[in-house]
C-alpha cells in the first residue's frame, strides 16, 4: 500500500510539475528577440487566421518547400507528383527571404540595394519571408488583371495560394493537403520580433502590455507592432511612358541597370530559365533591347515591364508585370541606360 | 534557392537550334521540353527541273519532314519523324522512300567558359526506317528481301566549339549504314561535315554547312556532290524559322549523306525551310 501511495504521489509530482511547465511556456515574462510576431501578438490577444492544418493527410513542411522551391510534391511512400506548373516554379516570381530594408514600406529604390547586398533576385512578386503575417492579397490594382478571381482571394491565403498556382504560374489546381503544406512551409518564414524595427522604449512597451496591460494597452501594443510591417503588399498598375523615345525623363544610372538587368532581366530569361526569350551578357541582347525601348510593340521593355506579356498560342508561360511597388520609374529608366551603354559597346563580347 | 545568378560555367547555344541546316549541331533539347517541327526543301530553283516551269521549284516538293523532338534530360533527346525520302542514285535508282525516323542525342560534353573544355560533343544515331510497298524488282531497293532491309541509320560524333556570341564552328565525323543497297553501290558510307553559325543580329543568323562523303565511289565524277546549305535562322523566342538553301533534296542523314547527287554549279539546288516550335510538358 506504501509503494502505491509513493507511486501516485511521484505520478502526481510529475504530472503536477508538467502542467506547472506548460503554463509558465505560456509567457515567459522576457520579450525574446527571436520570437515570432504572430506568437506575441496572440499573446496580446490577436489571431491569425493563416495557422495550417496539418491533419490533413500528407500535409507536411516538407512537400510545401518543395512545392514552393521544385514545383512538385511527394506522396506518403515519397514518389513525385506531377509538376504543379510546366512553365514556372514559385520562386521564378518570389523570393522566400526577406528583401526589403524596412518591412513597413514598398519601395523599390530600396528594396534593389537590399537584394543586391544579399545576392537575391529583384522579382515581380512579394517575398514569402513574412506571407503569413499579411492577411490581404492580390491587393490594389491586381482586380484589373484578375477580375473578380481576386475577391475571394483578399482575405484569404489558401485562395490566394491557390489563384497563384493556376492563374498566375498557368499550372494545375492544388489539391487541400498541398494548399495546408505550403502554408506550412510559409509559417517557417513568418516575421521574428528581431525582423522588426522596434526600438528600446517600443519593447518596453510591448513587455508591458504583455506582464501587466489591460486591454487598452494591449491594443496599443498590437498597433505599434503592425505599425512595423506591411500586412499586406501594395500593388499599383502604371503604364509605360507615353513617350517612349523620351521615357519617363529621368537620367539613368548604368550601374543600377546592371544590377536590374542580372537580377531580374536575367533571372527568367538567361538561358531559357522561364522563358523561350533567351537573353545574355552579349552586344546581341542588348542591341536588341536598346532598338525596342523607344518603340512601341511587344518588345519594348517599357511594355513588357509595366504591362507584362500575354501567353502565346500553344503554350500558357507569359512574363508578369512589374508594379510601381516592384520597379520604379527611375529603376526603369536605369535599365535602359545600362542597355544603351552596352549596346555602344561596353558589351562582354 | 533559384537566387541571383552566378557567373555562368558552361557556354550556351553554341547553336540556336538542333538543326544547322542538313547536319544536326551539338545542342540537345532541354528537359521536358517538346519541340515540333516541320522541314520542308522545294523543288530545284534553276536547271533542267527548275526555272519559271515550275515557279523556281516552289511547285515542287523534294522532301518534307514532320515529327518530334522530346528533351528526356538536359543532354539527351529523342525524335521520332515521318519524312517523305528524296534521295537518289548517279544512275538515277531511287533511295529509301517514306521514312519514319528513330533518332537520340547524347551530350557528352560542355564547353566550358574558363577553358577547361574547350568542345562541347553529342553523339547522334538515327534509325530510318522505309513504310514504302515491297516491289517485285529484284534490282530495286525497294525490293525488300528482308524486313530489316528497309533500315538505315547514321551514328554521328558532333564536336563544336562557340568561339564568340558571334562565331561557332562544328566538325561532324559521320558513318552511315544502308542494309540493302543497289548491286554497284557500298553498304557503308564514313563522311564528314562542317558547319558554321554567324550571328547577326539577336534574331538573325547566317547558317552553313557541307557535308562531304569519304568515299571514292561519290565523288562529283561519279555523279554524287557534296551536301552544301546556307540559310538563316531567326530566333523569335520559342520559334525558331529556318530559311535556306541546298542541293540536297533529302532531309535526314540516311537519305542526304549517300544520295545527294544535285550539283549547285548545274542550279540543282533548293528553297528549304524549317518550323520549329517549343512546348513545355
Amino acid at each position: 500500500m506504501k509503494y502505491i501511495t509513493l507511486s501516485i504521489l511521484s505520478a502526481f509530482t510529475i504530472i503536477s510539475l508538467g502542467l506547472i511547465g506548460k503554463k509558465e511556456a505560456k509567457y515567459v515574462g522576457v520579450l525574446d528577440e527571436n520570437q515570432s510576431v504572430v506568437s506575441v501578438l496572440e499573446l496580446l490577444g490577436e489571431q491569425n487566421p493563416n495557422k495550417p492544418n496539418l491533419s490533413i493527410p500528407g500535409a507536411t513542411v516538407e512537400n510545401g518547400k518543395s512545392i514552393v522551391l521544385e514545383g512538385f510534391s511527394h506522396t506518403v511512400n515519397g514518389s513525385r507528383l506531377r509538376k504543379q506548373s510546366k512553365h514556372f516554379v514559385c520562386t521564378s516570381c518570389h523570393n522566400i527571404k526577406r528583401e526589403d530594408p524596412d518591412l513597413a514600406i514598398a519601395d523599390p529604390d530600396a528594396r534593389l540595394p537590399y537584394v543586391v547586398e544579399r545576392n537575391l533576385p529583384f522579382l515581380q512578386g512579394t517575398t514569402f519571408a513574412g506571407i503569413v503575417n499579411r492577411t490581404k492579397f492580390y491587393n490594389g490594382d491586381y482586380y484589373k488583371k484578375y477580375g473578380d478571381l481576386v475577391n475571394k482571394t483578399r482575405n484569404n491565403i489558401r485562395e490566394a495560394i491557390q489563384l497563384c498556382a493556376v492563374a498566375c504560374s498557368q499550372g494545375r489546381e492544388l489539391d487541400d493537403w498541398e494548399i495546408e503544406s505550403i502554408l506550412a512551409y510559409f509559417w517557417t518564414l513568418e516575421w521574428k520580433m528581431s525582423d522588426l524595427d522596434l526600438s528600446d522604449e517600443d519593447y518596453r512597451t510591448i513587455k508591458a502590455a504583455l506582464e501587466m496591460g489591460g486591454q487598452q494597452e494591449k491594443r496599443q501594443a498590437v498597433t505599434l507592432i503592425k505599425s512595423k510591417y506591411l500586412d499586406y503588399s501594395p500593388a499599383t498598375f502604371i503604364a509605360p511612358p507615353d513617350n517612349r523615345r523620351e521615357g519617363n525623363k529621368l537620367k539613368g544610372e548604368p550601374s543600377r541597370g546592371k544590377q536590374i538587368y542580372e537580377l531580374s532581366c536575367l533571372h527568367c530569361h538567361e538561358d531559357g530559365r522561364y522563358s523561350f526569350f533567351v537573353l545574355d551578357n552579349s552586344g546581341y541582347s542588348f542591341r536588341f533591347l536598346d532598338k525596342h525601348f523607344p518603340r512601341y510593340t511587344r518588345y519594348s521593355p517599357y511594355q513588357v515591364i509595366r504591362w507584362g506579356t500575354s501567353p502565346a498560342t500553344g503554350k500558357k508561360a507569359y512574363m508578369p508585370h512589374y508594379t510601381k511597388e516592384k520597379m520604379s520609374r527611375q529603376q526603369i529608366e536605369d535599365l535602359r541606360a545600362y542597355v544603351h551603354e552596352m549596346a555602344r559597346g561596353g558589351a562582354e563580347q | 534557392m533559384l537566387g541571383a545568378l552566378q557567373a555562368q560555367e558552361y557556354t550556351s547555344r553554341t547553336f540556336k537550334d538542333r538543326r544547322v541546316i542538313n547536319t544536326n549541331s551539338v545542342e540537345t533539347l532541354a528537359k521536358k521540353k517538346l519541340d515540333i517541327r516541320i522541314t520542308h526543301r522545294f523543288g530545284d530553283i534553276a536547271g533542267a527541273a527548275g526555272g519559271f516551269q515550275t515557279f523556281f521549284g516552289f511547285e515542287n516538293a523534294a522532301d518534307v519532314l514532320i515529327g518530334a523532338e522530346y528533351g528526356a534530360t538536359d543532354n539527351f533527346d529523342i525524335g521520332i519523324y515521318r519524312s517523305k525520302g528524296a534521295g537518289s542514285t548517279a544512275d538515277g535508282k531511287t533511295g529509301l522512300r517514306q521514312l519514319v525516323n528513330a533518332s537520340a542525342k547524347y551530350k557528352l560534353l560542355r564547353q566550358r567558359n574558363d577553358g577547361g573544355m574547350p568542345v562541347s560533343l553529342a553523339l547522334y544515331g538515327l534509325l530510318s526506317t522505309s513504310t514504302a510497298k515491297k516491289t517485285n524488282n529484284q534490282s530495286s531497293i525497294s525490293s525488300f528481301p528482308d524486313f530489316t532491309d528497309r533500315m538505315a541509320m547514321t551514328f554521328q560524333v558532333i564536336i563544336a566549339r562557340k568561339f564568340s556570341d558571334a562565331l561557332s564552328i562544328q566538325l561532324t565525323p559521320s558513318y552511315t549504314h544502308r542494309n540493302l543497297v543497289t548491286h554497284d553501290d557500298e553498304n557503308g558510307v564514313l563522311s564528314i561535315g562542317a558547319a558554321g553559325r554567324l550571328q547577326l543580329t539577336k534574331v538573325i543568323g547566317i547558317l552553313a554547312d557541307v557535308t562531304l562523303p569519304v568515299s571514292g565511289q561519290r565523288t562529283s565524277p561519279k555523279g554524287y556532290h557534296p551536301s552544301v546549305g546556307i540559310g538563316f535562322d531567326i530566333d523569335t523566342g520559342g520559334h525558331v524559322f529556318q530559311i535556306n538553301l541546298t542541293n540536297s533534296k533529302g532531309i535526314v542523314e540516311t537519305d542526304y549523306i549517300p544520295y545527294t547527287t544535285s550539283d549547285w554549279s548545274a542550279g540543282q539546288f533548293r528553297i528549304g525551310f524549317t518550323i520549329s516550335r517549343l512546348f513545355n510538358l
